[in-house]
């Protein structure tokens, strides 16, 4: 049996591997995508004061502070029973939408655009941001680098602090903005939504007008049938910062709409042998294995899940782009992994639309941003859509507010069933006799770079040895043996 | 003529909190030196490139992971030297190498340093897979060492 393994998977965070295993054919005969897990959060949370939660949270995570900052802010007012108003909710929402465009700009130039802009098959050395620049223009990296500058500046106003913000307490926020600041983030703002045109029109023209990669996209190679999850608004539309999760079945259908404190009668997690970290599923459908198909409880959570389980964007360019997705793609739901792009750019959209409707929102301003609790603080859930996914803070506390039980379900965590599955199927696709050049290989690692995975905050508490293990299986799938790096 | 100190890493991942004890003592030092700017940071890639703006020299502080050394070892390494993804940070394979990033920043006209003028103080770690706010004895014990060959390159 020939074991290929691509080690390290290049821009992916946390350093994970692949292990292919092929038959005798020279065929692949089975995947495993294992991660290294950062490990004893949930020890290290224990005994602190619960409102230091969005502090700590926002350090578990290199690529997504703010969002582990707003679930823990949200889980905290949870916590303690208090109600934000509607100005503390509005600020933080702003900062949120700010964050996400920054975040999903980082993603579609540096990250998953390369392999449509150079095309799967350019040099590894190219296939990066620089050869982005190279290839496009020098217009292009600037536009980037002004994005990110905007974003940054937006968090850093309304959240005290760039990157890791600090400013979210029980109840609300510790400060407001005022109207000299306000005018500076609708600017910035109105730039944002430009910029997002120029996204979807360099994607329209790079990706869509090419017939190979649309080819790609629609084909069979990435496509799954699962159910797919995303936060929703009052009208069931995609919102990042608040509301209720809303699952859809692989038919499109609605399958549940919970509240985020419901979320454990929802989601069950699965172990398996071969790796430490659990594959969340839906607990009522049940796990049925890495299948796709209305009777597996394997869900997805990315931009495309969350346009798959909204009825639509709250905001009319994003609505328009939303429309012409589905019009393009054959209708609702989209099952092709690769329009996670496309999806990620339509949020991107949505997101600067709606930083330039909360920045122009009346209430903005106001000095109400805070309640303060009065409650004795017991437990709460908080959920935000990160970028790449639903993501859950729940903690306990005791009559003191000190916590005694924290439990994360993070966004990437959420995928991991799915992106095993891509990782398999495009393996599938495109290994064939031995078969395996760079393209190809590459190819398989779009199949889940599409989801932007960051496996490094995928955290639960384990005790014991390091995560990372790796196990040979023969063709049948019997251990034929078991290595492991840096156990002691 | 400005020199950016940079303290890298986790706090609260055991020894990747290395880098930033290290800037904090640095700071303590040089705070009569207004041509020395010192921060502490979780950052790495293009966040850590735009970070480095308006830099004539930069000193990054960073634990690093190499299993070849014995805990503790603090090394002085180059950009050119900068192994693949072996420190924590300086390549955030998020988005791009710190060598992708510089290259980006450059080609956008944003001042940044040389590639000769970017030294790298690493620290051999043992954990940095468990939260912790603690450094491992070992990484502990090499902190003064550390802050010394900083000062040292500082020219105090």
């Amino acid at each position: 049996m020939q074991r290929i393994t691509i080690d390290p998977i290049t821009r992916l965070e946390g350093h994970g591997k692949i292990e292919i295993f092929l038959n005798e054919e020279g065929n692949v005969a089975n995947t495993y995508f294992q991660i290294p897990e950062l490990r004893g959060f949930e020890r290290f949370c224990v005994g602190r004061p619960v409102e230091e939660m969005p502090l700590l949270t926002n350090r578990i995570c290199g690529v997504c502070p703010e969002a582990h900052h707003m679930a823990a802010a949200k889980a905290v007012d949870a916590v303690y029973h208090v109600e934000v108003p509607p100005t503390g909710k509005k600020l933080r929402e702003l900062l949120y939408s700010a964050f996400y465009a920054t975040d999903h700009t980082t993603h579609f130039y540096a990250l998953g655009g390369p392999d449509f802009i150079m095309g799967p098959d350019a040099p590894v050395a190219e296939r990066n941001i620089l050869g982005v620049i190279h290839k496009v223009g020098l217009e292009i990296g600037g536009k980037v680098i002004q994005m990110r500058k905007y974003g940054h500046t937006v968090v850093e106003i309304i959240g005290g602090r760039r990157v890791h913000p600090c400013t979210s307490i029980p109840g609300g926020l510790t400060k407001g903005i005022n109207e000299e600041q306000r005018v500076e983030i609708e600017k910035m703002g109105r730039w944002a939504i430009e910029f997002a045109q120029f996204s979807l029109k360099a994607f329209n023209d790079i990706v869509l007008s090419n017939k190979t990669y649309l080819d790609l996209i629609v084909g069979d190679i990435y496509t799954h049938h699962t159910y797919y999850m995303g936060l929703v608004d009052a009208n069931n539309k995609v919102n990042f910062y608040d509301g209720k999760v809303r699952v859809v079945a692989p038919d499109g259908k609605e399958y549940v709409k919970y509240e985020p404190k419901d979320y454990a009668a929802n989601i069950a997690e699965h172990v398996e042998p071969w790796t430490y970290l659990k594959f969340p599923y839906l607990k009522n459908v049940g796990w049925k294995g890495f299948v796709d198909g209305p009777d597996s409880g394997v869900y997805m959570t990315t931009p495309l899940s969350r346009l798959n389980a909204s009825d639509g964007m709250a905001t009319p360019l994003a609505q328009a782009e939303y429309e012409k997705f589905y019009a393009t793609l054959g209708g609702k739901p989209v099952h092709q992994r690769l329009a996670i792009h496309w999806a990620r750019l339509i949020e991107l959209l949505y997101a600067a639309e709606r930083w330039v409707e909360l920045a122009t929102d009346p209430e903005i301003t106001s000095p109400d941003f805070r309640a303060i609790p009065t409650a004795t603080p017991t437990e709460g859930v908080g959920i935000v859509e990160a970028p790449r996914g639903t993501l859950t803070h729940h903690y306990w506390t005791d009559e003191r507010g000190v916590v005694t039980k924290v439990n994360l379900i993070v966004g990437t965590t959420n995928n991991y069933a799915p992106i095993t599955m891509s990782i398999k199927k495009a393996a599938d696709s495109l290994i064939k006799k031995g078969n395996v050049n760079e393209g190809l290989l590459n190819m398989v690692e779009m199949a889940f770079r599409a989801y932007d995975p960051c496996f490094g905050c995928a955290t639960h508490s384990l005790p014991g040895q390091m995560p990372l293990e790796i196990t040979v299986r023969t063709p049948d799938g019997e251990p034929l043996q078991v290595l492991r790096q840096f156990c002691e | 003529m400005k020199t950016f100190v940079i303290g890298l890493g986790n706090p609260i991942l055991g020894d990747d909190g290395v880098g930033w004890s290290v800037a904090d003592q640095i700071a303590k030092r040089t705070m009569d030196r207004p041509d020395i700017e010192v921060d502490c940071v979780s950052l790495g890639g293009l966040s850590l490139m735009e970070r480095l703006t308006g830099a004539t020299r930069v000193i990054l502080i960073d634990a690093i992971f190499t299993g070849r050394a014995p805990i503790g070892t603090v090394s002085q390494i180059t950009m050119g030297d900068l192994p693949d993804l072996t420190t924590g940070h300086s390549a955030s394979i998020h988005d791009t190498s710190l060598h992708n990033a510089l290259s980006v920043g450059r080609s956008m006209d944003i001042p940044l340093p040389e590639d000769e003028q970017v030294i790298i103080v690493a620290i051999e770690a043992e954990n940095v897979y468990d939260f912790s706010e603690q450094l491992s004895p070992a990484v502990a014990n090499a902190v003064p060492e550390a802050v010394a060959l900083v000062m040292e390159l500082l020219g105090s």
